[in-house]
């Protein structure tokens, strides 16, 4: 097991290192450092560092009174609903989101005369806007999570005290809070820098374009290798260090599920309970409007006369490309993680922290870099017509690998640490350890599972140079659709792919409370 | 013979030293003052903490060299002895082989009064029960050397007699080595041989 371990984990980082070298080598050198002095280089770079530290901003800031008024209002309407859309919404395809705030936002959209003259959803502000949206959601679960880790008898002690709210707030909730709020930054920091889609649609020319943007723009206008790989090193040195830091600074539970039922939690006054309920609701209008903003536009075709087979064979096609990636990264990430848990287990905290960083690189290398450097390697050795789809599936199972190893890694070190001495007294058989470990990792699986098959089926950005018009996956149909302006069509689409992936999020968590 | 000779184990900045001699079939109890070692001396002896110097032999063979899988040891820890997700009865059967008739399980579990509890999961149990479960379950594996970590600190007077005389009995009709570690007289009086002092 060890070894399929260290196995898995080089293969990840050979395809990483792969990618790289083909890129190098096509361009017959290394990156173009002199890059870094220049005006345009440095703008990008600020740029992405400005828009990501608001982005992670705002998503924490107003995740924390969502988060407070789950928690301290357990009963409150359809909360549960809620929490299942805060997954849907942190694994939305983003092309869906972008077609849905261009609804509700754009030009012409719902709520734009509202907005006044000035306003411009192309910009900082519609990034903004769209990484708030996937990210809030995420951070309020994992506040409300870490919230749920207080024990009843901290607060009966409060009560008992009679500690002011300002006291409970610093003696209790912010020392729980405080670790978490600090991973929780940096991990939606780095997704913001990291970000690709949302900036290509809604950044708004030069003086809104990120690193990731930038290298999909020097390699498809330019063809500016040296100049990609500058930016390339620039995002994974920066990314990759702070996460790196991230990993030293503590854990968090991310995206598993509030299990922990409180018998004990203060009730608030009446003021208090109306600040919850209407932050409450409209933290369902700020995740509903976007979906909501989809629904004119997909009035306005013509169903019967629609060719709904032409959805037909994407979303199959989307499905199977999903399932096999989302089945293989979590194999992967099962077996990554073995070597980190023996490191773990023997105190090795180097070893651990470096094991770490390269069973989730994926997350920090350029996505752009990987899959084009791995074209232009491929090509010459494989017919990527006929073999491109095995690609897609390939790269949307490393891309995804890091979500499932941040969700699986918790879970198995708990186990580890409550079980693992256990184990080797009653002397069990590798196989009687597997069939103990499998009902304690069950939940953290299933939820894992549901969460990268979304991921990888609103992949996009790995098709667009992988994949063909024979095997074309529902983002790619809605993107094409867009692109010929059949906004109503791409609408449609939109509205299909995430009535599938709230299908999908809805069956798993069913699964998973009755696990 | 159990022999422990010259022992060395590193506790922090400290090294603790052990000498002791059992015979197969003997129930020796381990007294002493917190902190002194006693646990310490149970974990070396089962494989989990790495040993500074010295020998620790059963039958004349050093098990030094054997990791925690291959010694002859069932081991009690003081707690966490139970996987919570899985039920009482699935806890109690693992590290028994498979062809181990589930009879002497079903007895001990009357005698020691928690035969009602079988089906349930750990978390519903109190310590006392779990106590019990554990070590049932430490008793009747089929090891040689058994280990007990303070395995009456959560009962009751009345079922601590009830589990420290079937101890006792379980352990002599098996002929094993016991070592267990306890702050109380009673438990010397009722279950071991002799006592000793670290």
């Amino acid at each position: 097991m060890q070894r399929a371990g260290i196995a898995a984990l080089l293969f990840s980082v050979l395809v990483t290192v792969l990618a790289f070298q083909g890129l190098i080598g096509f361009g017959h050198g290394g990156a173009d450092w002199s890059l870094l002095s220049d005006r345009y280089y440095q703008s990008v770079l600020l740029f992405s560092l400005k828009q990501a530290s608001l982005s992670a901003l705002l998503s924490l800031l107003l995740a924390w009174p969502l988060a407070r008024a789950l928690y301290y209002r357990p009963q409150l309407p359809a909360r549960r609903g809620f929490l299942s859309l805060c997954v849907l919404a942190f694994v939305m395809p983003t092309l869906v989101l972008i077609t849905g705030l261009v609804a509700l936002l754009g030009r012409n959209g719902l709520l734009s005369p509202l907005l006044g003259e000035q306003w411009n959803l192309y910009g900082l502000n519609g990034i903004l806007i769209a990484h708030v949206y996937l990210n809030l959601p995420f951070a309020v679960r994992v506040m409300l999570q870490q919230l749920q880790h207080i024990p009843d008898s901290s607060w009966q002690l409060a009560a008992q005290l009679k500690l002011s709210r300002w006291q409970r707030l610093r003696l209790i909730e912010w020392p729980t809070l405080k670790p978490a709020v600090l991973v929780l930054f940096g991990f939606v920091f780095v997704l913001c820098f990291n970000s690709f889609a949302v900036v290509l649609a809604l950044g708004g020319g030069p003086r809104a374009t990120t690193l990731e943007v930038a290298i999909y723009q020097a390699l498809k206008y330019d063809f500016n290798i040296p100049e990609a790989l500058t930016l390339a090193w620039s995002q994974l040195l920066i990314a990759g260090s702070l996460f790196l830091l991230l990993s030293r600074w503590g854990r968090s539970h991310w995206l598993s599920v509030d299990t922990l039922q409180r018998q004990w939690i203060p009730q608030p006054n009446q003021p208090m309970k109306l600040i919850h309920a209407m932050v409450y609701a409209a933290g369902w209008l700020l995740l509903l409007l976007p979906i909501v903003a989809l629904l004119p536009g997909v009035l306005e075709v013509d169903m019967a006369r629609f060719g709904w087979s032409a959805l037909l064979r994407p979303t199959l096609v989307s499905l199977v490309v999903g399932l096999l990636a989302a089945g293989g990264a979590m194999l992967l990430a099962y077996l990554m993680l073995t070597p980190v848990r023996q490191a773990h287990l023997k105190r090795q905290r180097k070893r651990a922290l470096l094991l770490e960083w390269l069973s989730t690189h994926a997350l920090v290398a350029p996505a752009m870099v990987v899959s084009v450097g791995l074209y232009i390697l491929l090509l010459r050795q494989i017919d990527l017509d006929r073999w491109g789809m095995l690609f897609v599936v390939l790269l949307n199972m490393l891309m995804v690998v890091p979500f499932a190893v941040q969700q699986l890694r918790p879970r198995l070190l708990q186990y580890d640490a409550q079980y693992h001495r256990l184990c080797r007294a009653l002397k069990l058989s590798g196989r009687q350890r597997l069939r103990l470990e499998w009902p304690f990792l069950r939940p953290a699986f299933i939820a894992s599972f549901a969460l990268i098959l979304v991921l990888a089926i609103g992949d996009l950005a790995i098709f667009a140079i992988f994949g063909n018009e024979q095997w074309t996956t529902l983002p790619w149909l809605i993107y094409s659709y867009a692109g010929s302006y059949r906004i109503a069509e791409a609408s449609l689409a939109s509205l299909l792919l995430l009535l599938l992936c709230a299908l999908i999020v809805w069956a798993f968590e069913r699964i998973r409370l009755d696990a | 013979m159990l022999e422990i000779d010259n022992l060395r184990v590193k506790q922090g900045a400290a090294e603790l030293h052990y000498n002791l001699r059992a015979l197969p079939g003997e129930l020796l109890a381990i007294q002493g003052r917190s902190g002194v070692g006693k646990s310490t001396l149970l974990h070396a002896i089962a494989g989990f903490l790495p040993v500074a110097g010295g020998d620790i032999r059963w039958k004349g063979r050093s098990l030094l060299k054997l990791t925690v899988e291959q010694r002859p040891v069932s081991l009690l820890f003081q707690d966490h002895n139970l996987f919570e997700h899985i039920n009482v009865w699935h806890n109690l059967r693992l590290g028994m082989p498979a062809e181990q008739s589930p009879e002497p399980l079903h007895q001990a579990a009357e005698v020691l009064q928690v035969t009602e509890l079988l089906q349930r999961k750990p978390s519903e149990l109190s310590g006392g029960q779990r106590q019990r479960i554990g070590l049932i379950r430490a008793l009747l594996r089929p090891e040689p050397i058994v280990l007990l970590d303070e395995p009456f600190a959560e009962l009751d007077p009345q079922t601590r007699q009830l589990a420290a005389e079937w101890s006792r009995a379980t352990a002599k009709n098996g002929h094993k080595t016991l070592l267990l570690v306890t702050h109380q007289d009673e438990d010397v009086e009722r279950v071991a041989d002799r006592a000793l002092q670290l």
